[in-house]
């Protein structure tokens, strides 16, 4: 019957994605309609085709390969047969998601010089109506016709010369357009945007590093606030219930010399609860007060309503870059618990509030410090899952060390102001990489697949009880949800640096990633 | 200023390889040091000698070696890759450009190259090494090593070979199920398989699988020749291995 409805829906003529559809995106399994496909943020998806006991028989389905030589970050959206997804530096294209078959592909004209820390990368597109959103390296968000590409509005974010981008894929909320803002190695002032989707026109803006005479501006030493960072450069999740974004914060600038920004630096490094109509915050919980290790909070916000310590509770499960792994109370921001996920040297533990107890000796100096996690952190960007099934928190985390150098620092609009440049792979001692399954309720681990590097790829779980991820070594992997066996893998021949997701098409379950400058398609080949 | 570089642009590009720097005094060098370390180390390494980006230290520029290519390159970034350009006057990216060429200033080395030459083969440096495709292939080829290394690093690995030992020289001992032992040279490795050279030349890849034992040593395989090379030969051999670079012009 399921499959009936599906069938209907893959074939109807562009049913439109609506705000309704987006809130009850669990309910459509068959469509992956935004960043993470569901609000929640869980990157899981409730087909069920491919299981433990099957997933030996994946095989590629379809490769779309890109005419582009920079990294390849983008999560595709599927809505309705369709798949969306970008191009770096900032195109988009569509694509049958059967064939793999060009509908059109959007090419952003860019400016010669655009400054972005790590990449000019783009992590994907939000979708609402008929329209699809992109957000570019030169600091745009632009509105394109879902059916043909071209551009309906064109809207100038920030100022691209002094140091913004765009990089993350943006999500829609009601009819709005939730957008972030890229430049925390650039000396931004760091925002998180509300956008009109009929036009363009900017709701609200939220300011991360609040100004003069608002609340937490305290936390900033002299006129540093101006320049603090706090981006907001990976897609949020959204409460409905109580219409609430929560979104990371990126880390202070400069990075690793906190002289002139003596304080807490808030909100940097924190999560932030935001009134979805009003942009006004609700809540916020700082991982790392005062960071000088670049260790931002750009982790989907992973939100799980369920049983703590007796009570039903609305929560947030989030592993940070800094190694710690955290459930916050989703309705104050109050810490519930952490422990370390992974190898850490820099603080004795979390106090009763969260807050880190930092050991000794472990800020940068000129001569350098050795100090667990890296500077590219425990994790990263890249997804983490969350299965209801399993109730399992899945994670790619990396057992690394950087030397953190400490520097001159001199702020220039469009220039890198970082504070000097820590060593960030050590060549003999290049550390290594795993996939992690935590007990949420704890943060203790309960199963790993160990990676002989370190991966820069999210992990998607299912109802098959299969948990794909990736890795720089070029494969992509299908692991047991419940152990973490391995149960098939593919050598796609180029890093992934990207997020997998799941879509049904003409009744059968697709996983999708893109690897090197391709996206691949896999299905269950006959035997399944 | 701008708009004048644009307009002359047809005579820029008739008289490109005439734009010279125009600051080059060691102050310039210094402040150019300065900015390099804030902006460019973290790809092209603290003292340009690569990692994500390319080693800037040998004195060829991929993109083109000259002052005009340089400074077009740092300023405006190159497009297809990730180098960005700099948001900074042309003087200050002039000093970087003043620094960068101080660091492939050619040293000059106190040594009989002749002798160098002939200890190279009476060591039996060739057992390993490849010079102009003579010579082995377990260690690096030395055909350009004087463009690729500082003479200091150089003369470091002739007598302290463990001091700076590249992944791709690590050891391999991979036994496998029966107990046969391989021995060779890392050229890659990822969560399941490993490949390598090993000391007859073969290349394997194996499955981790398929072994009972695995072992990679980050020491070298090279005899240190502290002792065995009187003064006067390390400097000979050290002023060889220097004057091996690429002949013709840069490309």
């Amino acid at each position: 019957m399921k499959s009936t409805i599906l069938l209907v829906l893959a074939t109807a003529a562009w049913a439109q994605v609506t705000f309704d559809r987006l809130k009850n995106a669990p309910n459509e399994p068959g469509q992956w309609m935004t960043y993470s496909g569901r609000y929640d943020g869980w990157r899981y998806s409730a087909l069920d085709q491919i299981r433990r006991d099957n997933a030996r028989n994946l095989k590629v389905k379809w490769v779309y390969q890109m005419p582009v030589t920079h990294l390849v970050e983008t999560s595709p959206i599927v809505a309705d047969g369709v798949m969306y997804f970008t191009e770096p530096p900032s195109n988009v294209v569509a694509v049958d998601a059967e064939t793999g078959r060009q509908f059109w592909r959007y090419r952003r004209e860019l400016p010669k010089k655009i400054n972005v820390c790590c990449g000019q990368v783009n992590r994907g597109v939000a979708v609402l109506g008929d329209k699809v959103f992109v957000g570019t390296v030169d600091a745009h968000l632009v509105a394109l016709d879902a059916k043909t590409g071209d551009v309906l509005w064109d809207v100038e974010v920030a100022n691209y010369q002094h140091g913004y981008s765009v990089t993350v894929a943006p999500l829609i909320v009601k009819d709005m357009v939730i957008c972030g803002i890229a430049g925390g190695e650039y000396g931004i002032r760091g925002f998180l945007d509300a956008y009109d989707v009929a036009n363009g026109k900017r709701r609200w803006r939220f300011w991360t590093i609040p100004g003069p005479g608002e609340k937490g501006n305290e936390t900033w030493s002299g006129e540093s606030w101006k320049t603090g960072g706090g981006s907001t450069w990976v897609t949020g999740s959204y409460d409905a219930a109580q219409n609430l974004i929560i979104w990371g914060v990126g880390n202070p600038s400069p990075d690793w010399n906190g002289d002139s920004r003596l304080g807490d630096n808030l909100y940097s490094d924190s999560a932030i609860a935001l009134d979805a109509d009003t942009g006004k915050l609700k809540w916020h919980f700082q991982f790392v007060p005062h960071d000088v290790h670049d260790w931002d909070a750009v982790q989907v916000p992973v939100l799980v309503d369920d049983e703590w310590r007796g009570q039903r509770r609305k929560l947030v499960y989030w592993a940070h870059r800094n190694g710690f792994y955290y459930v916050l109370d989703r309705e104050t921001g109050k810490f519930l618990t952490g422990r370390a996920f992974a190898t850490q040297t820099w603080a004795k533990g979390l106090d009763d509030n969260g807050r880190p107890i930092r050991l000794p000796n472990i800020d940068p100096t000129p001569e350098g410090v050795y100090i667990y996690p890296g500077v590219q952190g425990a994790t990263n960007w890249y997804s983490p899952s969350y299965s209801p099934r399993t109730k399992l928190f899945y994670l790619s985390a990396w057992e690394n060390r950087s030397v953190y150098r400490k520097g001159d620092q001199e702020y220039t609009p469009g220039n890198r102001y970082i504070g000097s440049v820590p060593l960030i792979d050590l060549p003999d001692d290049p550390g290594h990489g795993a996939i992690r399954a935590l007990n949420p309720k704890t943060g203790e681990k309960v199963w790993e697949y160990k990676l002989h590097t370190k991966p820069w790829a999210g992990l998607l779980s299912t109802a098959g009880d299969v948990v794909f991820g990736g890795s720089d070594e070029g494969h992509i992997f299908a692991l047991d949800a419940q152990t973490g066996r391995e149960l098939w893998r593919q050598n796609t021949g180029g890093v992934i640096r990207a997020n997998a997701m799941s879509y049904m098409s003409r009744g059968k379950q697709v996983v999708a990633v893109a690897a090197g400058s391709s996206i691949f398609t896999f299905e269950l080949g006959d035997a399944r | 200023m701008r708009f004048t570089l644009l307009v002359s642009i047809p005579l820029l590009l008739a008289a490109q390889d005439e734009t010279r720097n125009p600051l080059t005094s060691p102050a310039d060098a210094a402040a150019g040091a300065k900015t390099f370390r804030s902006h460019c180390s973290e790809c092209h390494g603290l003292k340009g000698e690569g990692g994500r980006g390319p080693s800037l230290a040998t004195g060829v520029f991929y993109h083109g070696s000259t002052d005009a290519d340089l400074l077009r390159n740092i300023s405006d970034g190159i497009p297809g890759t990730e180098m960005p350009g700099l948001f900074y006057s042309p003087d200050r990216v002039w000093q970087v450009v003043t620094y960068l060429r101080s660091l492939n200033a050619r040293e000059s080395v106190a040594g009989d190259r002749q002798n160098g030459a002939k200890l190279f083969r009476s060591k039996n440096c060739a057992q390993c090494h490849r010079i102009q495709g003579q010579g082995g292939r377990l260690g690096p080829d030395l055909s350009q090593i004087g463009r690729n290394r500082a003479v200091a690093h150089i003369r470091a690995a002739i007598v302290d070979p463990d001091a700076d030992v590249r992944q791709r020289y690590w050891f391999v001992s991979a036994t496998d199920k029966q107990g046969r032992t391989n021995n060779g040279f890392l050229m890659n490795e990822d969560t399941y398989t490993i490949q390598f050279m090993d000391m007859g030349e073969r290349l394997h890849s194996l499955n981790k699988a398929d072994l009972r034992e695995f072992r990679v040593e980050k020491t070298s395989k090279m005899p240190s020749y502290k002792g065995a090379l009187t003064e006067s030969e390390l400097n000979d051999l050290t002023a060889y291995l220097t004057s091996l670079r690429p002949t013709g012009g840069a490309r």
